[in-house]
């Protein structure tokens, strides 16, 4: 028998006046996930045909569903996201993706300035906390923050550190960092709150290939130290 | 067409911008000023969202390769012509060739637009001919503009609009109006710290100098740290509580997803005053409802209808009164 898909309470937050916040869960949990992009497939195939509806943002645990409020009433999306949700059961993803991408990573020295303070904040030599680092399998959760940057996960636990007080102003383009269970790369020189602890040379973003985003939600990453 | 002689500290090409990517992680970008924006384009008989020059602060130069027509709108960036004789925001003005505009620095305003007859010719990139740099997206992968960029006008040699004048009594600009900024409590005020939202209402900020298109940052009292949350996504005008307890209020360009908790978001009817803020700026915050905020934006689309719907008017008149040899 196939496992029950989590259908555990959902709640719709109002994101200004002119978007609502569903929040399918409280973590950052595969399952979970895999319902927030079933969910989002299909307001975005709502999106297409219903005038004033925008598209849908999908992230770790929540869709975000932005709305034109001098076409659509508050109501009748509420209403149509209620629909929705009664038809996104099932489980897996959308559309399944079986690739696992292999991202080479210089770590620390200049190209991970937070490695040995992670090192020392975990009890870790930096040694172990590449090594952490580089034997999980992770997941790519969703696509956001700047064009192309992975959400990946999940971290191991002895690695989970939150993110800094102060984000830095520029963090360079192909820098690997973490901050909880997440790890990312950062494709393009923007402010950052993450712990920078290595680089890549893998473009993770072009805006001239389709698509554009080297990782998408699903796909599978590992980290290869070189 | 213009030819940029100097850009200032940062000289964009910016249009409506590209909603509905956030899933790829692109912002909207577009005009941090759309109100500004559609002034401007509307003066120059372009579509309200068609591709302008977004000029910030000042230190920007322009010159006519070829006879023009330039509507301003946006900010006072003190624009004047070469001989030092102003250029009024709110007017269509004809720029000879050889002359020049110059912006010389803020009397009022952060951003000023500029546009063409019928828009700036820009290839659009991923819908949209705006400018934004971490996507490498707009006029040449996404960088500013710099001298020597030349603009083209979709109708060139198009003077009609000269003398245009924007209604500004009709419909002023939503930044000449004081009073505190709205806020739409939600959808994270549980992660913040006890009281934070009666806290960010009751205090003064300040726009700090590391703002820029991406977000407003606000000095004043810490609010204490947020908790972390999942981070969710995110659209311009939702303020973040980062760990150091200072607000961020998101702008066009701004991450489209986020890890801090979301005190509540600043209504799209307030987004064009936002875009207009600079440093040093004073900020309050008063609670709004969205209903409260979903009629202040249909006010707004209804000045901006009744004022495009006067200019057309005003501009048959112009055009009768030229034929007549008036």
């Amino acid at each position: 028998m196939a496992e029950p898909a989590p259908r555990g309470p959902v709640r719709i937050d109002r994101f200004g006046e002119a978007a609502l916040l569903i929040v399918l869960g409280d973590r950052v949990d595969v399952a979970v996930n895999d319902r927030v992009h079933r969910l989002a497939a299909l307001l975005g195939i709502r999106a297409a045909d219903m005038a004033g509806l925008g598209a849908p943002v999908p992230a770790y645990a929540s869709v975000l569903l932005p709305f034109d409020p001098l076409v659509l009433d508050e109501a009748a999306v509420r209403d149509m996201i209620a629909a929705a949700l009664d038809t996104a059961g099932g489980s897996g993803m959308p559309a399944h993706c079986a690739d696992v991408v292999s991202v080479p990573v210089r770590y620390g020295g200049p190209d991970g300035p937070d490695l040995a303070e992670v090192a020392a904040r975990t009890g870790h030599s930096e040694a172990d906390v590449v090594r952490l680092h580089a034997a999980v399998e992770y997941r790519v959760f969703c696509v956001g923050f700047v064009p192309g940057f992975p959400y990946l996960g999940l971290v191991p636990e002895e690695l989970a550190l939150p993110r800094r007080a102060t984000p830095r102003l520029r963090v360079p383009a192909g820098s690997v960092a973490i901050a909880g269970r997440q790890t990312g790369i950062y494709p393009a020189d923007t402010p950052g709150g993450w712990h920078l602890i290595g680089r890549t040379d893998l473009p993770v973003w072009d805006p001239g290939r389709e698509p554009p985003a080297r990782l998408v939600p699903g796909a599978r990453v590992r980290f290869v130290p070189v | 067409m213009l030819n940029v002689i100097e850009p200032g500290p940062l000289l964009t090409i910016q249009d409506a911008g590209r909603p509905g990517l956030g899933r790829l992680g692109v912002p909207p970008s577009g005009a941090c000023d759309s109100w500004g924006l559609a002034v401007a384009n509307l003066l120059v008989d372009a579509p309200a969202g068609a591709a302008a020059l977004e000029v910030t602060f000042g230190g920007c130069t322009l010159e006519a390769i070829e006879t023009c027509v330039v509507g301003l709108g946006g900010a006072d960036l003190g624009a004047e012509r070469d001989d030092g004789r102003p250029l009024l925001r709110g007017t269509a003005h004809r720029v000879p060739a050889g002359a020049r505009i110059r912006f010389t620095g803020p009397e009022r305003g952060l951003r000023a637009y500029v546009a063409l007859a019928g828009g700036i010719a820009v290839v659009a990139s991923m819908g949209s001919a705006s400018t934004y740099a971490p996507g490498r997206l707009g006029f040449a992968d996404g960088r500013a503009l710099r001298a020597g960029d030349r603009l083209s006008p979709r109708r060139p040699g198009d003077l009609d609009a000269v003398g245009s004048v924007w209604p500004v009594r009709l419909a002023p600009h939503p930044a000449d109006t004081c009073g505190p900024l709205g806020i739409v409590t939600g959808p994270d005020p549980d992660a913040a710290p006890d009281r934070a939202l009666e806290a960010l209402v009751a205090a003064a900020w300040r726009v700090s100098t590391s703002s820029d298109r991406m977000g407003l940052r606000l000095d004043g009292p810490s609010l204490g740290p947020g908790n972390e949350i999942v981070s969710h996504p995110l659209l311009p005008g939702a303020v973040q509580l980062p760990p150091d307890g200072r607000p961020i209020v998101m702008l066009v360009d701004g991450p489209t997803i986020g890890g801090y908790p979301v005190l509540g978001v600043v209504p799209a009817a307030d987004l064009p005053r936002l875009g207009q803020l600079r440093p040093g700026d004073e900020v309050r915050f008063t609670p709004l409802d969205a209903e409260a905020g979903r009629a202040q934006s249909r006010r707004q689309r209804e000045l901006l209808d009744r004022a495009a719907a006067t200019l057309r008017a005003d501009a048959i008149w112009l055009r009768l009164a030229d034929r007549a040899g008036g």
